[in-house]
């Protein structure tokens, strides 16, 4: 059957990295913050898709486990935690990036096209894709997320929306594992999930604190000390 | 013959995609709607009616409604729409049919300015914003289909994207989906862009060019509004979801194929209809970067194509 050729699950990794792509970039452009909570959720749900995926084709049972842990902690639960929060502390909706949308987007472009350079001496031809090397061309598309995680870290001002800067570049993380290596260790896996759980928690409470102590949560407000 | 065809689809179907869009867009927002058939019947009654043709008018202004009308009407013919060689398709490929909108929207643009009103140059100057930067992105995503087909003639477009299965799923062709559907969006006047259903707001871009005509020349520019919609609507579905296209131009395939590609129409209107209503209208500021989305998408795909 067609669900059973490695050529169809490549093709299927590959379409579920280019939509992560896409969702990426759109949270790049979308100003509204519950809007781009939402959108981490559906792509960290595509990523453990593309899990399921490699697991099923692979015969791997601990894949699996990864997967589960990733649609049911980053697909629903983060999401569900920073919406609390962006409620608890009723900040204004609107993201204020450092460089305006256009020239963002733009640059996210560019980045991907950086990744897509240094990927390419890793690449290899369709044709030969077996179930071991499967989704390997998902490198160019974890680099990116990487780096445009990064990008959203430095460009944006409230502490809040550098979380999920940061969140996203561990989903770039992910999906670098997931492909080369079909995960880590199941034990690595873990610890990081556990960390990035704990991690989210700690910044949602400092966010908290930084809101309350400054009024803002502008983390270029925080170069001063006060008592 | 198979122009003939060609012809009376382009015409008369693309009032009614028009219709059932507004109608659907009425009933989602639980109002009753004009009906299906609606601009049909607001065709024919401008088309009845008298004209009134500004003073500093020049010969501009009326030869812009005829300029506009054939060349939506050429771009129609040069796509491949129920069969997989369009009826012109020996005249140009893809970039004719680019640039004939692209003529079209010129003249439109001069006749707004035409007028001396200042609601028409307000909304030529819009429109050129907006398709200067819908035109590269639009430009991109479709040399990406042609690199994969391996042409830029769309009937060997369709008939290479036939040839393939799971054609949809690769990456490329998806990215340049998206940038083609904001592209359709921005270019046809739909909501988040443009608001189809208002005169006389400030934040009007395709009726303010248009604010000056009247009788019959605003009927062929309503016409040719929907025909550009409706070419643009089967470059999508036809060129991304090209089963169902029937590979000559007999009588029996011609029907069948003909049933299909009005079931993927009515599907993409839709969608299309669905983004209306769930979206509130951008500022005009904030346009560009809609179609920055576009355009960085478009450039992925094209990225794409040669590493993945």
């Amino acid at each position: 059957m067609f669900w059973q050729d490695p050529q169809f699950g490549n093709k299927l990794i590959t379409l579920m990295a280019a939509l992560v792509l896409v969702l990426q970039i759109l949270m790049v452009a979308q100003r509204w913050l519950v809007t781009n909570i939402r959108a981490f959720g559906i792509q960290s749900f595509l990523l453990g898709c593309i899990a399921v995926t490699i697991a099923y084709f692979n015969h791997a049972p601990q894949i699996y486990l990864v997967a589960a842990l990733t649609l049911v902690f980053k697909a629903v639960v983060l999401p569900i935690v920073l919406e609390r929060l962006v409620t608890k502390i009723g900040i204004r909706q609107e993201i204020e990036p450092l460089v305006n949308v256009p020239i963002s987007v733009i640059v996210s472009g560019l980045l991907t096209l950086l990744a897509y350079v240094v990927a390419e001496s890793f690449r290899e031809p369709a044709e030969t894709t077996g179930p071991s090397n499967l989704g390997h061309n998902t490198l160019a598309v974890a680099l990116s997320l990487f780096l445009i995680g990064f990008f959203m870290m430095v460009n944006r001002r409230k502490a809040l929306t550098q979380v999920l800067g940061f969140l996203c570049l561990e989903n770039g993380l992910f999906l670098a594992a997931i492909s080369l290596t079909y995960g880590m260790p199941l034990l690595v896996e873990l610890g990081i999930f556990f960390d990035l759980l704990v991690a989210v928690m700690v910044l949602g409470i400092l966010v908290y604190r930084i809101r309350e102590t400054f009024d803002s949560m502008d983390v270029s407000k925080l170069s001063r000390l006060r008592g | 013959m198979a122009v003939f065809i060609q012809i009376a689809l382009v015409l008369f179907l693309s009032p009614l995609i028009t219709g059932f869009s507004r109608t659907l867009k009425a009933r989602l927002q639980a109002r009753r709607g004009a009906g299906v058939f609606q601009p049909y019947r607001d065709l024919y009654k401008l088309l009845r009616k008298g004209m009134v043709i500004p003073d500093s008018a020049s010969w501009i202004f009326s030869a812009t409604p005829y300029v506009l009308f054939v060349t939506t009407l050429l771009a129609g013919l040069l796509i491949p729409a129920i069969s997989a060689t369009a009826p012109l398709s020996l005249f140009g490929g893809v970039l004719a049919v680019v640039y004939l909108l692209a003529l079209g929207r010129f003249f439109l643009a001069l006749g707004g300015l035409d007028a001396g009103s200042p609601f028409g140059g307000l909304g030529s100057s819009r429109e050129m914003t907006i398709s200067a930067i819908a035109e590269p992105a639009l430009m991109l995503a479709v040399f990406t289909v042609a690199i994969g087909a391996g042409s830029t003639n769309l009937s060997s477009v369709a008939q290479a994207a036939l040839g393939q299965s799971w054609h949809f799923l690769s990456p490329q062709q998806m990215l340049a989906f998206a940038a083609l559907f904001i592209v359709l969006i921005a270019e046809t006047g739909r909501i988040p862009v443009d608001n189809p259903a208002t005169h006389l707001e400030l934040t009007m871009i395709h009726e303010a060019m248009i604010l000056e005509y009247s009788g019959p020349y605003l009927a062929l520019i309503e016409w040719s509004a929907a025909m550009k919609q409706l070419v643009l609507m089967t470059l999508l579905v036809n060129v991304f979801f090209p089963f169902g296209l029937s590979a000559g131009w007999d009588p029996a395939s011609i029907v069948l194929s003909l049933a299909l590609f009005g079931g993927k129409l009515l599907l993409l209107a839709t969608v299309v209809v669905l983004v209306e209503t769930t979206n509130a209208k951008l500022r005009l500021f904030r346009v560009p970067e809609l179609l920055a989305v576009a355009f960085v998408l478009s450039a992925m795909a094209l990225i794409s194509t040669f590493l993945f």
